[in-house]
C-alpha cells in the first residue's frame, strides 16, 4: 500500500525522488488523504457512473467509451470496476475544466466543494494568493448574474438559491403559498395577490421577481378554478395538471439531487434538470387553458345547465384555433349531461333535471295531477255502466267538475319552456320542437295512459344513437323526426283513440244545432215548459224531453258515447225569468279530450248556443204564428183570399175592416221571416260551416302538434263567436250589434203575441158572427155573457192595432239599424250578411226615399 | 514495477490496455504504469474519489514545486 503510493508520488512528483523530506511528506499527506472519508458514503452503481461520463462525452467518444466499457465488463480479472470508473470520472472532472496549457496555473482545489479537505501542506507549501488567481480566471468564463451572486453572497446577503424557488414556484403552481413567495388575500375583495418574503437576508433580483410572478398567475387561477369545480371535464383537466406539477416535481428533485453532487459542476446543470425558465415554457399552454378554463368559471358562477352551454358555446366563435378546440372539447363535455336530459325526453317524454338546468320545467303543483287524471277515466267507466246519457248523479258531476279543466292545464302547465335556459346552438324553434315532442310524449304516456306506445318508440329511435354537440346536424334531424312521430303519434290518439272527432261533430250538431231535426224535435217538446217561470222547471222533466228529442230524430243513431254526454239543464235563474232564459245544452268531456275541448272553448260553446237558440226560438215562433194566421184566413179571416164569399151576406162587419191590417200584419211577418232565414243561413252556411272547413283540413292534415291543434279549434270556435254573435273590433262597441239583435228578437216576439191577440180577437169575432147567425137560424149556441165578453173585447181592439203597428214600426227602424251597421262592419262575412239581407235594396231604398223626401220638403 | 506488472497475465495486460484507453479518452492525464498503480490500489480497497484527491494533490504539489523552480 504504502509502496505503491511512494511509487505514486515519484512518479507524479519528479522532485520528490531527489528530495527524500518531500517524498515522505507527500506521502504523508496522500495518506492523510486517503484515510479521510471523502466520499466513502457513496454507494453507486456501475451504470450510473458510466452514464455520467457518457452524458459528458461528445457523441463519437461516447461510442468509443461505450465499447470500451462492454470490453472492461467482459474482464473479470477486476472486482471493483465501479470504483476504477469512479476514479477516473473524478480525475477527468478535474482535467476536463479549461484546458491548462500552463499546469502551475491551474487553480485545482480552489473551487471545490467545501467538504474537501485543505490539505496541511497548502499553508506551508509555496502557495501564490489563490484568491488573485482565482478572480481573474473567473471574470473570464462567469456571467454578471454570478458575479453579482457571488458578490451578495461575500456581503452576506445571499441570493436566494434557484432550487428554493423552484420549489416555491411549484407550490405556488397549486395554489400553496411557498417559503419565500406567498399568497395573501386581500382584505376587501378576497383577491388573492402574491408577496415575497421580505426579509432582508436574503435578495430576490427583479427578473427572478417578474418570472416568478408570470408562473404564479397560473397557480391564481388554479386557485378560482378549482374553487368552482365546474364539471366533471375541468376536474378532468385539473387532473391533467396535477400530472404536469407532479412531473415538473420529479424533474425538479433529480435536477436537485444533481445539483447536489455536482456542485461547481456548471456544464452539468445547464443541461438537465429544472430552472425557472424552464418551468415558464412547461407550463406556457397551460397558462392558456387555465385563463379559457377561468374565464369559463367566472362567467357560470351564476348560470347552470342550457345557460352554462350557450355561455361557453359563445367562445367557441374564437379565431384562435387552440381557444376554439379547447372550448369544443370543454362543451362537448359540459354539454353532455344536457344531451343525457335532452335524449330522455325528446324519446321518453321523461323530464330527469335533479338541477333544474334543462330548459323545461316542470311546474311542482301540477306533477300530482296525472293520477287524478287516472281517477276521473276510471270514473268515466261508471259513466258508461249506467248506460244514460243523463249521468245525473251530483257527486259524480262534481267529480268529474274538479278533474274536468285538469286536461288543459296539464298540458300547458305541467312543463314550462324556458328560454334563457336554452342552448344558443340549439334554436328557439328548435327549443320549442323539443319541447313540444317531449310534452307529447309524456301527455301519451300519462294522460293518454299509452305508455307502451312511447317505450316501444323510445327504444326505436334509441339503438346507436346518442345525441353529442359535436354532431348538430344529426341532432336535427333527430328532433325533427322524433317531432313528426310524436305529434302525429298524439293526434292519431287523440283523433282515433279519444274520438276527438266524434265529439266535435257532436258539438257542432248538437250545441251548435247543425242538426236540424233534432234542435226542432227539441224545440216542440219545450216550448209549453218553457214558457214557465224558471223555479216551475225541474231538471228531470228537461233531461226527459231530451231524451224523447234524441229518440224521435236522427240524433238517436249517434254512437251512445256521445249521447251520454249530452245533457240539459237549467242556468242560475233569478226571479222572474222564464225557462227560456235559463235552458241550456250541456256537453260534457273528460279528459284527456278537454284539453282541446277545455272548459274555456265550452263556454264559447254555450254562448253560441243560446244565441242560436233564441234565434231557433224567434223563428220557431214566427213560422208558428205564419202558419196560423195563412190558416185562419182561408178559413174565416180574409173573405178575398179564395175569392170566394163563403156566407158573405153573414160575414161581420169587423172582420171586414179588419181586412187591411191582416195584409199588413203578413207584410211584416214575411219581412221578420226573411230576416230571421238569412240569418240563420248566414250562421249555419257561412260561419260554422266555413269554420268547421277550416277545422277539418288542419285535422285531416296532421301537420303540427297537439298545441298547433288546440290553436285550430280555438280559432274555430273564435271565429264563429265573433261572427255568429257579430261581435265588432271596436272597443267598448263589441256587442253594440248582439244586444241590438237581441232587442229586434224581443221585438218580433212581442209583434207575434200581439199578433196573436188580434187573432184570437178576430177569432171570437168570428164565432159571435156565427153564433149571430145561428141566432138568425134560430139556433141559440152561444151564451148572453159570451156576448158581453165579445163586445167588451171591441173596445180593446184600437189598442191591439195600435199595438201591433207600433210593433210592426219597431221592427223595421230596427231592421234598419241593423243592415246598416252590418254594411259598416269591420268583418267580411258580416258585411256580407248585410247583403243578404238587403238583397234588394229594400233597406236602403227606404232611408234614401226618407232622405230624399226631407231633402225634397226642404227644397 | 513495470517488471512486475509484466508478469501479469495476458487478461491483465488486457484490462489494463482497456483501463488505459478509457482513461486516455476521458482525458486522465496518467500514463500507463500510474494507472496500474492505482488500479492496484482501488483494487485493494483504496477509496477512489480519495485516490483521485492524492493524484490532483501531487499534480498540484509539483507544479509549485516547478512553478517556485521557475521563480
Amino acid at each position: 500500500m504504502s509502496n505503491a503510493l511512494h511509487g505514486l508520488v515519484v512518479a507524479l512528483v519528479p522532485a520528490a525522488r531527489r528530495d527524500e523530506r518531500l517524498r515522505s511528506e507527500l506521502t504523508e499527506d496522500a495518506l492523510h488523504i486517503l484515510n479521510s472519508h471523502i466520499g466513502s458514503s457513496r454507494q453507486v452503481d456501475i451504470g450510473h457512473i458510466a452514464g455520467n461520463i457518457r452524458s459528458k462525452l461528445s457523441a463519437q467518444d461516447s461510442l468509443r467509451f461505450s465499447n470500451l466499457m462492454g470490453r472492461l465488463l467482459d474482464q473479470d480479472l477486476l472486482t471493483r470496476k465501479h470504483a476504477v470508473l469512479q476514479f477516473m470520472a473524478a480525475l477527468s472532472a478535474s482535467s476536463n475544466q479549461p484546458q491548462p496549457i500552463i499546469p502551475p496555473l491551474v487553480p485545482s482545489i480552489s473551487r471545490s466543494s467545501p467538504s474537501s479537505p485543505h490539505p496541511r501542506s497548502r499553508k506551508s507549501s509555496i502557495a501564490p494568493p489563490p484568491q488573485m488567481v482565482n478572480d481573474r480566471t473567473t471574470t473570464a468564463t462567469k456571467s454578471k448574474a454570478q458575479l453579482l451572486r457571488e458578490y451578495r453572497l461575500r456581503h452576506g446577503r445571499p441570493q436566494v438559491a434557484e432550487s428554493v424557488l423552484l420549489r416555491d414556484t411549484l407550490y405556488l403552481l397549486q395554489g400553496i403559498s411557498g417559503k419565500f413567495v406567498k399568497f395573501t388575500e386581500g382584505k376587501g375583495d378576497g383577491e388573492l395577490t402574491v408577496t415575497f418574503s421580505e426579509e432582508p437576508r436574503y435578495v430576490l433580483p427583479a427578473p427572478t421577481r417578474a418570472l416568478i410572478l408570470r408562473l404564479s398567475e397560473l397557480g391564481h387561477l388554479y386557485v378560482r378554478v378549482s374553487k368552482w369545480s365546474l364539471s366533471h371535464h375541468l376536474q378532468s383537466q385539473l387532473t391533467e395538471y396535477y400530472r404536469l406539477i407532479a412531473v415538473l416535481e420529479s424533474q425538479m428533485s433529480q435536477s436537485g439531487a444533481a445539483e447536489d453532487d455536482g456542485r461547481g459542476g456548471g456544464p452539468r446543470e445547464e443541461e438537465s434538470g429544472l430552472t425557472l425558465r424552464r418551468l415558464e415554457v412547461w407550463v406556457d399552454e397551460w397558462r392558456l387553458r387555465m385563463r379559457m378554463m377561468s374565464v369559463c368559471v367566472e362567467g357560470c358562477q351564476d348560470s347552470a345547465g342550457g345557460a352554462l352551454v350557450s355561455l361557453i358555446y359563445g367562445y367557441t366563435d374564437n379565431g384562435d384555433p387552440f381557444v376554439r378546440g379547447f372550448t369544443d372539447q370543454l362543451l362537448e363535455e359540459v354539454s353532455k349531461p344536457f344531451f343525457q336530459t335532452l335524449q330522455r325526453w325528446l324519446f321518453t317524454g321523461e323530464l330527469h333535471d335533479p338541477y333544474s338546468e334543462f330548459f323545461v320545467a316542470a311546474n311542482e303543483e301540477l306533477a300530482h295531477l296525472q293520477y287524478t287524471h287516472a281517477y276521473s277515466n276510471a270514473n268515466v267507466g261508471v259513466l258508461t255502466g249506467d248506460g244514460g246519457f243523463a249521468g245525473a248523479e251530483d257527486e259524480e258531476r262534481n267529480d268529474s267538475d274538479e278533474t274536468r279543466n285538469n286536461g288543459l292545464i296539464l298540458w300547458e302547465g305541467k312543463y314550462q319552456f324556458r328560454k334563457d335556459m336554452l342552448p344558443s346552438f340549439v334554436g328557439e324553434s328548435f327549443g320549442r320542437k323539443i319541447f313540444s315532442t317531449g310534452k307529447s310524449l309524456n301527455f301519451i304516456r300519462y294522460s293518454c295512459h299509452d305508455s307502451d306506445w312511447v317505450a316501444t318508440r323510445s327504444k326505436l329511435d334509441h339503438t346507436g344513437r346518442a345525441l353529442k354537440y359535436s354532431d348538430l346536424p344529426g341532432l336535427a334531424r333527430s328532433i325533427d323526426s322524433a317531432y313528426q312521430i310524436a305529434s302525429k303519434r298524439l293526434l292519431d290518439i287523440f283523433l282515433d283513440k279519444f274520438r276527438l272527432l266524434d265529439h266535435l261533430k257532436a258539438l257542432k250538431s248538437y250545441l251548435l244545432l247543425g242538426q236540424g231535426d233534432f234542435a226542432d224535435q227539441l224545440m216542440e217538446a219545450l216550448l209549453t215548459s218553457l214558457s214557465r217561470p224558471a223555479n216551475t222547471l225541474y231538471r228531470h222533466n228537461l233531461t226527459a224531453t231530451l231524451e224523447a228529442a234524441v229518440r224521435s230524430s236522427n240524433a238517436r243513431y249517434d254512437p251512445p258515447d256521445v249521447l251520454r254526454r249530452l245533457d240539459a239543464r237549467m242556468m242560475e235563474y233569478s226571479h222572474g225569468e222564464i225557462g227560456w232564459d235559463v235552458f241550456t245544452l250541456e256537453y260534457k268531456v273528460d279528459a284527456p279530450i278537454d284539453t282541446v275541448i277545455d272548459p274555456e272553448g265550452m263556454e264559447k260553446y254555450l254562448k253560441i248556443f243560446h244565441h242560436l237558440w233564441k234565434m231557433k226560438r224567434v223563428e220557431g215562433a214566427l213560422s208558428a204564428s205564419w202558419n196560423r194566421i195563412a190558416c185562419g184566413a182561408r178559413s174565416f179571416l180574409g173573405p178575398t183570399i179564395k175569392g170566394v164569399r163563403r156566407r158573405s151576406s153573414a160575414h161581420s162587419d169587423v172582420l171586414e175592416r179588419l181586412e187591411g191590417e191582416w195584409h199588413q200584419i203578413r207584410v211584416v211577418l214575411s219581412e221578420m221571416i226573411h230576416f230571421m232565414r238569412q240569418l240563420q243561413a248566414f250562421c249555419q252556411l257561412e260561419v260554422i260551416e266555413c269554420s268547421w272547413k277550416e277545422l277539418m283540413d288542419f285535422v285531416t292534415k296532421k301537420d303540427g302538434d297537439l298545441d298547433g291543434l288546440i290553436q285550430a279549434h280555438r280559432n274555430y270556435l273564435d271565429r264563429m263567436v265573433k261572427k255568429i254573435l257579430l261581435i265588432s273590433p271596436k272597443a267598448g262597441k263589441e256587442e253594440h250589434l248582439l244586444i241590438q239583435v237581441r232587442e229586434l228578437f224581443n221585438n218580433i216576439l212581442q209583434f207575434r203575441d200581439a199578433a196573436e191577440t188580434l187573432y184570437n180577437y178576430c177569432l171570437a169575432e168570428a164565432a159571435r158572427a156565427d153564433s149571430e147567425r145561428d141566432h138568425d137560424r134560430g139556433v141559440f149556441t152561444i151564451s148572453e155573457s159570451d156576448g158581453l165578453g165579445a163586445s167588451k173585447s171591441a173596445d180593446n181592439l184600437p189598442r191591439i192595432l195600435r199595438r201591433v203597428k207600433e210593433y210592426s214600426g219597431l221592427f223595421t227602424e230596427r231592421a234598419q239599424a241593423i243592415v246598416h251597421s252590418l254594411q259598416l262592419h269591420q268583418d267580411l262575412d258580416c258585411r256580407f250578411l248585410s247583403v243578404r239581407l238587403n238583397f234588394s235594396d229594400f233597406y236602403k231604398t227606404r232611408k234614401e226615399l226618407k232622405a230624399a223626401l226631407e231633402a225634397s220638403k226642404a227644397s | 514495477m513495470s517488471s512486475r506488472d509484466m508478469n501479469r497475465t495476458s487478461s491483465a495486460q488486457e484490462t489494463l490496455d482497456v483501463l488505459h484507453d478509457i482513461s486516455q479518452l476521458l482525458n486522465t492525464q496518467l500514463d500507463r504504469e500510474t494507472l496500474a498503480t492505482c488500479v492496484s490500489m482501488i483494487e485493494s480497497g483504496v477509496n477512489p474519489e480519495a485516490l483521485a484527491t492524492v493524484i490532483k494533490e501531487l499534480r498540484r504539489e509539483n507544479a509549485n514545486l516547478n512553478a517556485g523552480k521557475q521563480d
